[in-house]
């Protein structure tokens, strides 16, 4: 079997964007590929045939490939349970919305709201991603409850907003308000963060390998310099992972600083000494 | 069957179901870990008046723990789910929560899940926290030399306990001798227990008393000072007998044990006092599990 291949078609150019969320191992499961191209995507207030969007090729759903992705294929991954789906190039918002198993890849950069409300499995993008990465869809209070996100490049602004649980591993660089509004979960980053870290956080762990440039809210007492036996455990379940985390030598001496005390303050910023 | 002079009885052992976890407590050093060890499975003798059965399976390396420290497996059993989980909480809550430096972790998983450290994370008042690593919960409880981790839940195993053997030697000194030989290698086999004070047991019993308020009462038949006045199963020459009874989460790991113990005392043989190996059984109407020495040592 060779892997289910969406090329999206260079012409007519894309200009409305699409949604690409009846493209999953789950929705395409027993489909032939007659059946997979009848397949009606929405896109702007219309809806077009998948294969009047993509060259479609190859006949394995759990392996599925996008190439010559575009910033405007949103729902990538939606609700999907199982299976693989590698992007080679952009993609748009809610990326592994829902997302439930399986594993996502995207070499390029994603949109807004990726792995937004994400229950379990992973994403990896190799490159960046866009504002809300693991949140909650706008007046939701739970984002992310579950899985791995793991982003090569830098992370929007409001990375982990609302996150429940879960994790997120940022090679590069966090925006602002990351891990605002946190609720729990693990968000490590190995570069640095901007402004306003875990504004309004109320638990869950961030977790920095240098002290931030922006330094730490007052909102954040320090609570002093600790060796804490559970950073070898998450170091080892790094160990695993496709990401310059398997590398990072493990480490449990890190300094604490507990936040926001505007609110309930159970949340932490553990930053390596 | 005779080994080195020594007569194996055609008998059996007789063992019960029980269910069964093992835990590991790691700490700063490995003297830590044994201590907080040694304190969960104290008083932890019998069924019969402890409520459960424990020990110290082995020391484990650095390289072996989920913490990369050094560490202890401890396996414990009771006769249901319920009454184990009641010892394993209140054992971590007041054994190893209090040991310096230690953190508890499952040993085992199993269909079944019971609370390790579930419960005694509220003795963090609200301080406490909560960390999902590769699936397993595990909790951060603030204590005064830093944290106590501990992972939530532990497997509960199907296990097997009350395999036994009974060492008949000419003296005191030679039975125990012969016993502490046996202990020593059967410690090396995996998956089982020696419950009682190290190892052996000397005051093996029989079900029932003539007090209506005992249930268990000395097995009068290997005491050797009743020779005489009871319907005994001794020898003249027989002095002295001890008892190794063995706990293991399969009848196959218990099978093991008794082996490589009863081929220990045996190699110490005759010539060193040791008469007769035998077992206590019920008649074989009350346990599932038959140890026969003979097929064991066959």
């Amino acid at each position: 079997m060779s892997a289910l291949t969406f090329t999206l078609k260079t012409a007519p150019a894309l200009v409305q964007r699409i949604d690409c969320s009846a493209l999953t191992s789950d929705a395409l499961a027993e489909k032939s590929l007659k059946d997979i191209a009848e397949i009606e995507l929405q896109t702007g207030n219309t809806t077009v045939r998948a294969d009047s969007v993509f060259d479609i090729s190859g006949d394995d759903v759990n392996n599925i490939v996008f190439v010559n992705s575009s910033d405007k294929l949103d729902f990538v991954g939606h609700s999907m349970t199982t299976g693989k789906i590698t992007v080679e190039g952009n993609v748009g918002a809610y990326t592994g919305i829902f997302m439930d198993g399986g594993n996502i890849e995207v070499n390029g950069d994603t949109g807004i709201y990726t792995a937004c409300e994400m229950k379990s499995g992973q994403i990896k993008i190799n490159g960046n991603t866009g504002d809300f990465v693991g949140g909650a869809r706008p007046g939701r209070k739970n984002g992310m409850t579950g899985g791995t996100v793991i982003i090569t490049g830098n992370s929007g602004d409001r990375t982990g907003d609302h996150m429940r649980r879960g994790m997120i591993l940022i090679e590069g660089n966090a925006g602002d308000y990351c891990a605002a509004r946190m609720v729990s979960g693990t968000i490590a980053v190995l570069g640095d963060t901007g402004a306003h870290l875990a504004y309004a956080m109320k638990r869950g762990t961030v977790l920095l390998t240098q002290t931030p440039s922006r330094g730490i809210s007052a909102n954040f007492n320090d609570c002093g310099s600790h060796t804490l036996a559970f950073l070898p455990l998450l170091f080892a379940s790094f160990a695993k992972l496709d990401s310059k985390f398997a590398q990072v030598e493990s480490f449990s001496r890190v300094q604490r600083y507990a936040g926001d005390l505007a609110g309930i303050g159970m949340g932490e910023i553990l930053v390596k000494i | 069957m005779i080994i080195n002079g020594v007569t194996i009885d055609p008998t059996f052992a007789e063992a019960f179901p029980m269910k069964g976890t093992r835990i590991i407590i790691t700490a700063h050093n490995a003297k830590w870990a044994m201590i907080s060890a040694q304190a969960f499975t104290g008083f932890a003798t019998s069924v019969i008046a402890c409520g459960c059965e424990a020990g110290i399976e082995r020391e484990l390396d650095p390289s072996e723990t989920p913490d990369g420290r050094h560490g202890v497996a401890v396996l414990i059993f009771a006769m249901g789910g319920k009454g184990l989980a009641k010892q394993v909480e209140t054992r971590a809550g007041q054994c190893v929560l209090t040991s310096p430096t230690s953190a508890l972790f499952s040993g085992i998983d199993g269909e079944i899940e019971m609370a390790l450290g579930q419960n005694l994370r509220f003795f963090g008042d609200g301080f406490q926290i909560s960390k999902m690593i590769d699936g397993k919960r595990y909790w951060r409880i603030p204590v005064m030399d830093g944290e106590f981790l501990t992972q939530e839940k532990t497997g509960v195993v199907s296990s097997v306990g009350g395999g036994n053997f009974l060492v008949l030697a000419e003296s005191q000194a030679q039975a125990l001798a012969a016993c502490e030989a046996a202990i020593e290698q059967m410690r090396k086999i995996p998956n089982v227990i020696m419950p009682f004070p190290g190892g052996v047991v000397r005051s093996g019993s029989k079900v029932g008393s003539k007090y209506k308020a005992l249930n268990a009462s000395t097995n009068d038949a290997f005491c050797p000072t009743l020779k005489g006045q009871t319907n005994s199963d001794l020898s003249p020459e027989v002095e002295s007998v001890m008892e190794i009874v063995i706990d293991g989460l399969s009848k196959e790991d218990i099978d093991k044990a008794m082996r490589v113990g009863i081929q220990a005392v045996c190699d110490l043989g005759a010539e060193n006092g040791i008469r007769r190996i035998s077992a206590g059984n019920y008649g074989g109407k009350l346990g599932p599990f038959h140890f026969h020495l003979q097929e064991i040592m066959a």
